[in-house]
């Protein structure tokens, strides 16, 4: 986190770097422990004890008791489904000593000895890491607690009453309160499965292969996943190695093609609606909200019914003698043309996207200063010549952020495609289909066919390019630089 | 104005002006009926009630637009047929679905909220790191966790859970709700076009942040608040995939109803599927409440959109 | 500091969820499973009610059984993947078919049978086929892992309206009824491996041999060799060309659409005339074409062409050949993560459940086609006595005689079957018909599947998946490289 600070070009200067910070919080620490009382000292080895020192009881109780269980819990290693928490789930880690099913005792019906839960070990490990980082951090404080006491003390001030120390949390202190339910949510069903996920691309967790194997341990791997995107070693090493650039390609054709035309097309839908003397504005906004309104999984897939081999489109095609045989819109029959789908789904992302930006772009267009217009009518500008020269530049001026936003939105759009086609046209012996993004590939190589360590891989490099396209727009983008401004 | 003297040029102008308005309603007519006729069918399907000659009902996809026979047995079939083995599941995928959403809207409204009230308002050290982290969290494909997140329940007994299979959706809320204060984003960017101004007096007449939150930000926030309880109450029922990994496909009576409907349409090799009109029945059902909701709140809707569009 | 406060709230939540829920489960050598006096079972969805209903009788009958049975449907086909996935939630006892019994086992998600009398009734009811390959192997031991109790197989539905029951009786005839309607003769209910067996399993009418060997030979009771596996013989090759060309026939064989293949069925559509699928697709099928318009027969014949056999020495043009099934039966198995004081109970349950009596009612009641020898008899009997429908008998009775041109799925010692399927033969043999490149694994890679040379070498890669799991580093110098 400090080097991510160190990073931002607007940072107020502080004096010292990434380095600095960590000697200062080094120094502060023989600091406390050479100036602070007996309780300060005593705080490094049992917390609180600077707290009842200072008789604030309550508190240091508190502090005691955090210890006891975290202590607890490293020692007596509680387990679930016969996987240790603790410092056996450290050693664990290691995926070393993992125990394969045994010999099956037909008397008793049960497995002699039942086999490790590697997923569990592995997940277990970083909870057991996370609850030691949060240790010392427990640590840190209750001796600045102690020390703030001695402080206190040393210009007569009386050590805060646990009264007041609630008081604070609701004034000083009141984002602790608000912002604890999130990070603890965040930490265990965010933070927590992330980490998970990112270390299992260093695995050889992969059902199909592990199924094979008649096994259900896996172990680690190195960067054996990362060398078969180049390689083509491994089980779906082939598929990574020939799909991935084609994937990746098609995902950033698709990201741009999507964000341009329902960007472009929800300001002229905007414009066209919000023409002056227009009557039934409302009416015509309200048919194109009715797309946002409806869930995306019912119109979705009620396009791509509409557009099927026996649908009422190509029907109305083939009535009207356009056409013979029916088209593969969505190309859901191998051989169907990958272009075609290609560019229906596009067009039936319109479908979607465009009344988003319609919406959005109302209430700009609608604000634009009245006198830029009248100002260009004087000069003589036509209508075409104003909308490229006022209206357009206005409005992307202010969505810029919104663009950069639906980018990476459209970069990670799973329902379009997942619902229209399924990643069709499909070629045998590859999951990844020809209209398969990068996250729909990734859906298809974990949920369906359970290889994690390959879907880690695939999930670890679509971040990497979302993080690179945000990291570097955002921080260029006017609402991240004077974002304290806006206050 | 100079009407008098050029009473020609401005008749042509308002004669441009009427076929330019003219095109105009033109254009947005068709487009309204291309905007319209995917949802108009699933609508007609959902009224459809054909039969094959020896009396069969045909549920599937047929070619023809307009059904040939109308009737409402779709839906009375809808609401008590056996799918997947559950008697009356319909109605219970709803009330599923019903409890998940309205949890996770309490959920999920509140911690955005006192997040994006703390980055927005509350100066303190971890203010921008914090952001930072939340921005790179939120980047990472969802799916990847998912797993994870399905041992994580399981090993708590919040899904797979044969025992006690309801409590799936317990997990269920969790994992809809648990990230949802890292999408602060939006709300922040309403919080922001609050004058700290008057926030500052606040303080100066002692209140504390907490009163300010309750007294001053809470009230002024309406347009967010619902906008967020939208947002969350309406994503339960549409997603389908979080629900199907942490529900299971063995827990066909706690699916949600997205889930229930994409079985009805793709079922699986071994069993009749393609119920479509079943299908587009139950869409309507599901469609009707939501739309209407939208509908209503659409204003809200729309400034929570701008503002975080403007605001990034 | 205040963070206490904050962090004190963090560690207690995670501490109780984390701590508190594993107390219980302490005990780390076992399953961790507890007896809660419930069994659970899962079957197919179209009989849920019906073993519910026949459960409750059982522990109606018998108050010292001593569970409460709860059956819940599922469905079949993805059913055995569920359970490989994650087996401590799933049922007590589950049923797949028997092909997924080697990856089970050898996953360790089921437990074997150890029952004697269960044994001894399996033993006795069920034909020899079937006794094959329902033992597995757990480290070095054999054991009997599923309960057989439907028999399954490929047949042919059919258009009646446009179809002669002359015509359905060959490929060739098909072909001649959709050049008269103008469409495609017959489709598939899928690509998978089990649908598309029918070609790779075609046997000859006059010996009535399989084209394809697969572990012949094996023995998979003594858990030992995989024996011959063969897709390279003269005659899978020349069937295969065969297809080609009757896939490429405008009149011909067509993918199912993705509207499904009930889709093609539709007589608005007529997308085909014919569809090869299973029994449990009779429900599908009759809603596409009413129940007066379907016909239900064998999988038709075909004759070799001259083209076919073009340069291929063992077979002649005009031999006939049967289009051939996977002939499965599927079984009731117990999971491994069952509490071990259930164990008994559950194999008193499936000597009741898979006993002759009730399959016989699950034929009556859910159109099961049962497994055990002689259920021919039960069927036709039950046909005159008026009890099913003639459509409904004949879906049975051609089932039934389909099985004769069957063999069930093979698997030897755990989980080689699964390689058919999860290495992508059925892919490869879906581009040998449409004449396509396949990609696959290592560097080899079969560039075209039109010639003779190509449908050769992608034949020999089905054959290598399935012995070996993995694909060939390189093709042999000449195919064939047996004899």
């Amino acid at each position: 986190m400090a080097s991510k600070s160190k990073a931002d070009p607007n940072k107020k200067p502080k004096g010292r770097g990434f380095f600095g910070s960590i000697g200062k919080f080094f120094s502060d620490f023989v600091k406390r422990f050479a100036d602070g009382s007996i309780g300060t000292k005593l705080s490094h080895f049992i917390f609180g004890a600077g707290n009842f020192y200072h008789k604030q009881y309550v508190k240091g109780a508190l502090f005691l008791l955090l210890q006891i269980a975290i202590l607890a819990f490293m020692i007596l290693c509680p387990t679930i489904n016969g996987t240790p928490y603790g410092y056996k789930a450290l050693a664990n880690l290691t995926l070393k000593n993992v125990t394969e099913g045994g010999q099956f005792d037909p008397v008793s019906g049960k497995f002699a000895e039942f086999s490790s839960n590697c997923q569990l070990m592995v997940l277990f490990g970083f909870v057991t890491i996370a609850v030691i980082i949060i240790y010392f951090i427990i640590w840190n404080k209750n001796i600045e607690s102690s020390y703030k006491a001695d402080m206190d003390r040393k210009v007569g001030k009386k050590p805060s009453t646990i009264g007041e120390d609630v008081k604070t949390l609701f004034d000083q202190k009141f984002h602790i309160t608000m912002l604890t339910p999130t990070c603890i949510a965040a930490l265990v069903f965010t933070v927590l499965p992330t980490v998970f996920m990112i270390a299992l691309a260093f695995t050889s967790y992969n059902d199909p292969d592990m199924n094979a194997a008649g096994t259900k341990l896996f172990g680690w791997n190195g960067i054996e996943n990362f060398k078969s995107v180049f390689t083509g070693e491994g089980s779906l090493g082939v598929e990574i190695k020939n799909r991935f650039l084609p994937v990746l390609g098609w995902t950033f054709i698709w990201a741009i093609f999507a964000t341009l035309t329902c960007y472009f097309g929800g300001i002229i839908l905007a414009l066209l609606i919000n023409k002056k003397g227009l009557k039934g504005k409302k009416i015509f906004r309200t048919i194109f909200i009715l797309t946002i309104a409806v869930p995306q999984f019912i119109s979705l897939l009620a396009v791509r019914n509409l557009l099927g081999e026996y649908g009422p489109i190509n029907s109305l095609l083939q009535n009207l003698g356009w056409i013979k045989e029916p088209i593969g819109f969505l190309g859901q029959n191998p051989g169907d043309s990958e272009v075609l789908a290609k560019i229906m789904v596009i067009i039936v992302n319109m479908w979607v996207g465009i009344p988003y930006t319609m919406l959005m772009t109302s209430g700009i267009l609608m604000n634009i200063p009245t006198d830029l217009y009248e100002a260009a009518r004087v000069d003589g500008a036509s209508t075409t010549k104003m909308f490229f020269k006022i209206t357009l530049p206005y409005v992307v001026f202010i969505t810029t952020p919104y663009l950069i936003s639906s980018f990476v939105g459209n970069l990670n759009s799973f329902n379009t495609i997942f619902l229209l086609t399924g990643g069709s046209p499909t070629y045998p012996g590859y999951a990844a289909g020809g209209t398969d993004l990068l996250v729909t590939w990734l859906y298809k190589v974990t949920i369906e066919q359970g290889a994690y360590n390959t879907g880690a891989v695939i999930g670890i490099f679509t971040f990497l390019i979302t993080a690179t396209i945000t990291l570097v727009t955002y921080r260029r983008s006017k609402a991240y630089n004077e974002e304290d401004t806006f206050q | 104005m100079s009407n008098n003297l050029r009473p020609m040029k401005i008749k042509s102008q308002s004669r441009n002006r009427r076929v330019s308005l003219g095109v105009t309603y033109t254009i947005l007519i068709v487009l309204s009926i291309i905007w319209l006729v995917p949802l108009i069918w699933i609508v007609l399907s959902a009224f459809r009630c054909e039969y094959h000659a020896d009396g069969t009902f045909i549920g599937r996809v047929t070619s023809n637009f307009f059904p040939k026979q109308f009737g409402l047995k779709n839906f009375t079939d809808l609401f008590t047929a056996n799918y997947c083995g559950v008697p009356n599941a319909f109605p219970r995928w709803m009330l599923n679905t019903l409890i998940v959403a309205a949890a996770d809207c309490v959920i999920s409204t509140f911690l955005v909220l006192s997040v994006a009230y703390c980055m927005s308002k509350l100066k303190f050290k971890l203010r921008k790191p914090f952001m930072n982290v939340a921005m790179i969290i939120g980047l990472f494909p969802s799916f990847m966790s998912m797993i994870a997140i399905y041992f994580l329940l399981k090993s708590i007994g919040l899904s797979g859970n044969t025992e006690n299979p309801a409590l799936s959706l317990v997990g269920l809320i969790f994992a809809y709700s648990a990230g949802a204060g890292l999408g602060f984003q939006v709300a922040k960017g309403f919080f922001d076009v609050i004058p700290n101004a008057l926030v500052e007096s606040a303080k100066l007449d002692g209140c504390t942040n907490f009163k300010i939150f309750r007294k001053i930000i809470l009230p002024l926030a309406k347009p967010i608040i619902i906008y967020q309880a939208l947002m969350s109450f309406t994503g339960p029922w549409m997603d389908f995939i979080f629900a199907r990994v942490i529900i299971g496909a063995k827990n066909p009576e706690y699916w949600t109803v997205s889930v229930g409907l994409y079985s009805l349409l793709f079922g699986s090799s071994f069993s009749d599927a393609n119920l479509f009109t079943q299908f587009a029945a139950g869409c309507v059902i599901v469609a009707i409440p939501i739309v209407t909701l939208f509908m209503f709140l659409q204003k809200y809707y729309v400034e929570g959109v701008t503002a975080g569009a403007v605001k990034g | 500091m205040k963070k206490l406060f904050a962090i004190l709230l963090a560690v207690l939540m995670t501490a109780t969820m984390f701590v508190g829920c594993g107390g219980s489960s302490g005990n780390e050598g076992e399953t961790g499973e507890k007896d809660d006096g419930v069994i659970r079972i899962w079957v197919g969805e179209e009989s849920a009610d019906f073993y519910q209903k026949k459960c409750d009788e059982y522990t109606a009958a018998h108050p010292e059984f001593g569970y409460k049975i709860e059956v819940k449907g599922m469905d079949t086909g993805s059913v055995a993947g569920t359970i490989t996935q994650d087996p401590t939630a799933a049922a007590d006892i589950f049923t797949v078919a028997h092909d997924n019994i080697g990856k089970l086992a050898a996953t360790q998600c089921a437990k074997p049978i150890t029952d004697e009398t269960l044994i001894a009734q399996v033993l006795a009811d069920n034909p020899e086929s079937f006794q094959k390959v329902i033992y597995s192997n757990t480290n070095g031991q054999t054991y009997l892992y599923g309960v057989p109790y439907i028999s399954q197989a490929l047949l042919l539905y059919y258009n009646k309206s446009m179809v002669t029951e002359e015509q359905a009786k060959s490929f060739e005839g098909l072909r001649e009824a959709a050049q008269a309607a103008g469409t495609k003769a017959i489709t598939v209910t899928g690509d998978d491996g089990f649908n598309m067996s029918f070609a790779l399993l075609a046997r000859k009418v006059s010996d009535h041999s399989t084209t394809v060997k697969i572990y012949e030979g094996a023995d998979p009771a003594a858990g030992g060799s995989k024996g011959e596996c063969n897709c390279q013989g003269d005659d899978t090759v020349a069937v295969y060309r065969w297809l080609q060309t009757y896939a490429a026939d405008p009149n011909g064989f067509k993918w199912p659409s993705s509207d499904g293949w009930d889709a093609d069925l539709d007589k608005n559509n007529l997308g085909a005339l014919a569809v090869i699928g299973g029994a449990w697709h009779y429900n599908t099928a009759k809603a596409a074409l009413g129940e007066t318009n379907l016909g239900i027969t064998l999988i038709p014949t075909f004759e070799l062409t001259p083209e076919s056999v073009e340069g291929l020495s063992s077979v002649s043009a005009g031999d006939v050949f049967r289009g051939g099934s996977f002939a499965d039966c599927k079984c009731f198995m117990i999971n491994a993560y069952s509490a071990g004081s259930k164990y008994a109970k559950e194999q008193e349950l499936l000597m009741y459940l898979s006993g002759k009596e009730v399959q016989n009612a699950s034929y009556l009641e859910c159109m099961n086609v049962p497994a055990y020898v002689g259920a021919a008899d039960f069927i036709k009997q039950c046909f005159e006595e008026g009890k099913v429908t003639e459509s409904q008998y004949n879906l049975a009775a051609t089932q039934v005689s389909m099985a004769e041109w069957g063999i069930p799925q093979p698997f030897v010692t755990g989980t080689l079957n699964t390689y058919y399927y999860s290495k992508n033969a059925p892919a490869v043999l879906r581009a040998i018909i449409d004449q396509t490149a396949y990609p696959t694994t290592g560097d080899i890679l079969v560039q075209d599947t039109t010639s003779l040379e190509g449908v050769r070498k992608a034949l020999y890669l089905v054959e290598y998946l399935w012995m070996h799991g993995v694909a060939p580093k390189e093709f042999p110098a000449s195919l064939p490289d047996k004899a």
